[in-house]
């Protein structure tokens, strides 16, 4: 398997960008559609393998080849996002369908949407596997261009409005974080080393005790405030809601379960790499702060009537400050609370955004209101936000429960007893707050006109919950199986 | 870098968040992005060639983009004057300040002329202020660029330059963002009839 690594990580970018080349010649929505799926198999497929190869080498050290590296993490996040990206790709046409408008014309506009949806996927599906710094941060800033467009695909005023602020805020951040990897690169430079590859996370890693600390502890606050602003974290997130919100549901999907963790194992790899150079203290204090920071902005939101996306997306803020929180503690628990967070959040999150798309469609003025009784009228959109929301709020056996219990005892074990127990309160009113908007929006009464739900419209919902469902009831089992092994061992060493 | 060329980036950004013609506020912008291709261009004589390559590109970038911003705002007529939030001089004020605060609170970054890495900073946190403080969705545009900016002049400072592939994928990126930004205000245009930002505030909680 490892022979085939080098193939394997060129050719997971690689499909999804022949994808948007495909989707670009498409002459049909039919056509379009069908050319999504045909190459969004494969890329899924080949990403998968590439996980699964990352993922069998348990504890052994990463796998670096001249411009990839390969470790632990780098398979759970491609596992992620393919898994993700595939479910996007599968219901981007039920989307379509029902979409009024679009910035451009209806001819043009479907092969726009897959173009920019398979260029997003590519990017995202690069970023975990590059073994540069310098080059991560060209491909993330990418992303940034491609789901700008998506998030304002509508084009109404509200998705422009959104789809705007993200473009600016998050090239701001990155444009700062820039600036912490030109810092870096004048340290490298200094040390005689000026070619591309000063900047490979395995070179930083070696020189990082040779790092001058002042200009190296500059360069870690300016990396981690500018990715802070990709990744959502408070108090930096203001683009976030608004983003996940307008944004098309299969898009959401992306940028929520798949975009902001990729960009947070960057900032993770950061930590990793500096923390030699700048004091573990500091780079520990700097991820609770965004952590916590980011948890306590959410909760108050979650308590609120939102509408369902919108309250997904808070979701998402709170979810993201959880797995700060991990890393920061870094212990071998926090770290197997992490890996479990990041799988399991993927999967409820997308599940609560694709069932979106019927919710909207039997209910539309659940675009900007909260919902309301949806098991009424769809037995099926109802057990897909259900299985969402139950398994974000960390009900067991969601293996949310598990990875925040997890984190907790994790923080515990580095000694942040406070900042444990200051989150394991808010967690809990984030997850009364949940539990709330399940009873009034899902099992709740109707206060409303709905539409009824036709049955065979109702199918790919049911076939996505059943599919992320049992994903979702699969990995709390498996993530027993984390604390204590080598895999976790050797991330929490931040080994690179 | 000469201490006159670093200087007069930091004149030409500080005019961009004064001035309220756009067509001014884009030529002061290609003239900003010249002084500092036609600076790396000197320091890369008989240097690396990523440094050539690196002022080629910034050369390159001061052409493009303002044409390209041109050609933007003549398919954008604004009906009326955007009505700024603060006066030119508070603007200039705040400008100012924010950039002191470069001077004041940025430690050596390692290069070894506090002079360059005060304006390189300072120029990011320029075109941050540009863009909080003007309201056209064409100037926020424009503060993008100038912090931009801000991170080449420190790029083409590292000693022996930084890797051409930073620089040309900086730029495909920066022509990829400001592509998108531009598709986003002709959109933007076409839905409201003008750039005004404080028209999108819609969306709250």
């Amino acid at each position: 398997m490892t022979d085939l690594v080098p193939i394997l990580a060129a050719a997971v970018p690689a499909l999804p960008l022949a994808g948007m080349l495909l989707a670009l010649l498409a002459r049909t929505p039919r056509q379009a559609d069908i050319l999504a799926l045909a190459v969004g198999l494969p890329s899924a497929a080949s990403a998968l393998a590439l996980a699964i190869a990352a993922l069998a080498r348990g504890g052994a050290p990463a796998l670096r080849g001249h411009w990839y590296l390969l470790d632990g993490a780098s398979g759970v996040l491609l596992a992620v996002i393919a898994v993700v990206g595939l479910g996007s790709v599968a219901v981007s046409p039920a989307y379509l369908r029902a979409s009024g408008r679009s910035w451009t014309t209806a001819a043009r506009s479907r092969s726009l949407y897959y173009a920019a949806l398979f260029l997003f996927w590519a990017a995202l599906l690069a970023v975990p596997i590059v073994g540069n710094l310098a080059v991560a941060w060209l491909i993330i800033e990418a992303t940034t261009a491609a789901s700008a467009l998506l998030v304002a695909f509508s084009g109404r005023r509200d998705a422009l409005e959104a789809g705007w602020k993200y473009l600016v805020l998050t090239t701001l951040g990155l444009s700062v974080a820039l600036l912490g990897i030109i810092v870096l690169a004048i340290s490298q430079a200094n040390a005689g080393h000026h070619d591309l590859h000063a900047l490979d996370w395995h070179a930083l890693r070696l020189a990082a005790h040779a790092l001058p600390k002042d200009s190296t502890l500059v360069a870690f606050v300016l990396l981690l405030a500018g990715l802070a602003t990709k990744i959502g974290w408070a108090p930096v997130h203001n683009w976030l809601p608004d983003a996940h919100s307008e944004a098309p549901a299969p898009v959401s999907a992306l940028l929520s379960a798949a975009l902001l963790p990729s960009v947070l194992l960057i900032a993770w790899r950061v930590k990793a790499i500096l923390a030699p150079s700048v004091g573990d203290a500091t780079t520990h204090a700097v991820f609770i702060a965004f952590g916590l920071a980011s948890i306590l902005v959410a909760v108050p939101f979650l308590w609120r009537s939102l509408p369902w996306k919108r309250l997904l997306a808070y979701s998402s803020l709170e979810h993201m400050g959880v797995i700060g929180l991990g890393i920061g503690f870094g212990t071998p628990l926090a770290i197997a609370g992490v890996v479990l967070h990041v799988a399991g959040h993927a999967l409820a999150k997308s599940l609560g955004f694709y069932a979106a798309l019927p919710l909207l469609r039997i209910d539309p003025e659940a675009a900007n209101r909260a919902p309301d009784g949806v098991l009424s009228d769809s037995r099926s959109t109802a057990t897909a936000m259900g299985i969402s929301l139950l398994a974000l709020s960390g009900l067991p056996p969601s293996p949310l429960f598990l990875s925040e219990l997890l984190i907790l005892l994790g923080g515990v074990a580095a000694g942040d007893v406070l900042v444990s127990v200051i989150a394991l309160i808010a967690l809990a009113l984030g997850f009364l707050g949940l539990l709330h908007a399940f009873v009034e929006g899902v099992v709740g009464e109707r206060k409303r006109h709905h539409r009824r739900a036709h049955s065979r419209a109702e199918r790919p919902i049911l076939a996505l919950t059943a599919i992320l469902g049992g994903g979702l009831l699969a990995l709390a089992p498996a993530g027993l199986l984390l604390p204590g092994s080598a895999f976790v061992a050797t991330l929490a060493r931040g080994a690179l | 870098m000469s201490g006159e060329i670093v200087d007069a980036m930091l004149g030409l950004g500080l005019a961009v968040i004064v001035v309220r013609r756009r067509s001014v506020a884009i030529a002061l912008l290609g003239a900003q992005s010249l002084v500092l291709g036609i600076g790396a261009l000197s320091i890369a004589g008989g240097g690396s060639g990523s440094s050539l390559v690196a002022s080629f590109v910034l050369l390159s970038k001061a052409i493009v983009l303002p044409l390209l911003i041109y050609a933007l705002i003549r398919r954008t007529r604004e009906p009326g004057l955007v009505l700024a939030a603060a006066s030119p001089l508070v603007r200039l004020a705040a400008a100012g300040a924010v950039m002191l605060c470069a001077v004041v609170f940025v430690p050596p970054l390692g290069l070894g002329s506090a002079h360059i890495e005060h304006a390189a900073v300072a120029l990011v946190l320029l075109g941050i202020a540009i863009v909080v403080a003007r309201r056209p969705i064409l100037f926020q545009l424009l503060g993008l660029i100038v912090a931009e900016n801000g991170l080449s002049l420190l790029a083409a400072s590292v000693p022996g330059g930084l890797s051409y592939v930073i620089e040309l994928g900086a730029l495909f990126d920066l022509g990829l963002v400001v592509t998108v930004a531009a598709a986003f205000a002709h959109r933007i245009h076409s839905e409201l009839g003008t750039g005004d930002t404080e028209l999108l505030r819609g969306l709250r909680d």
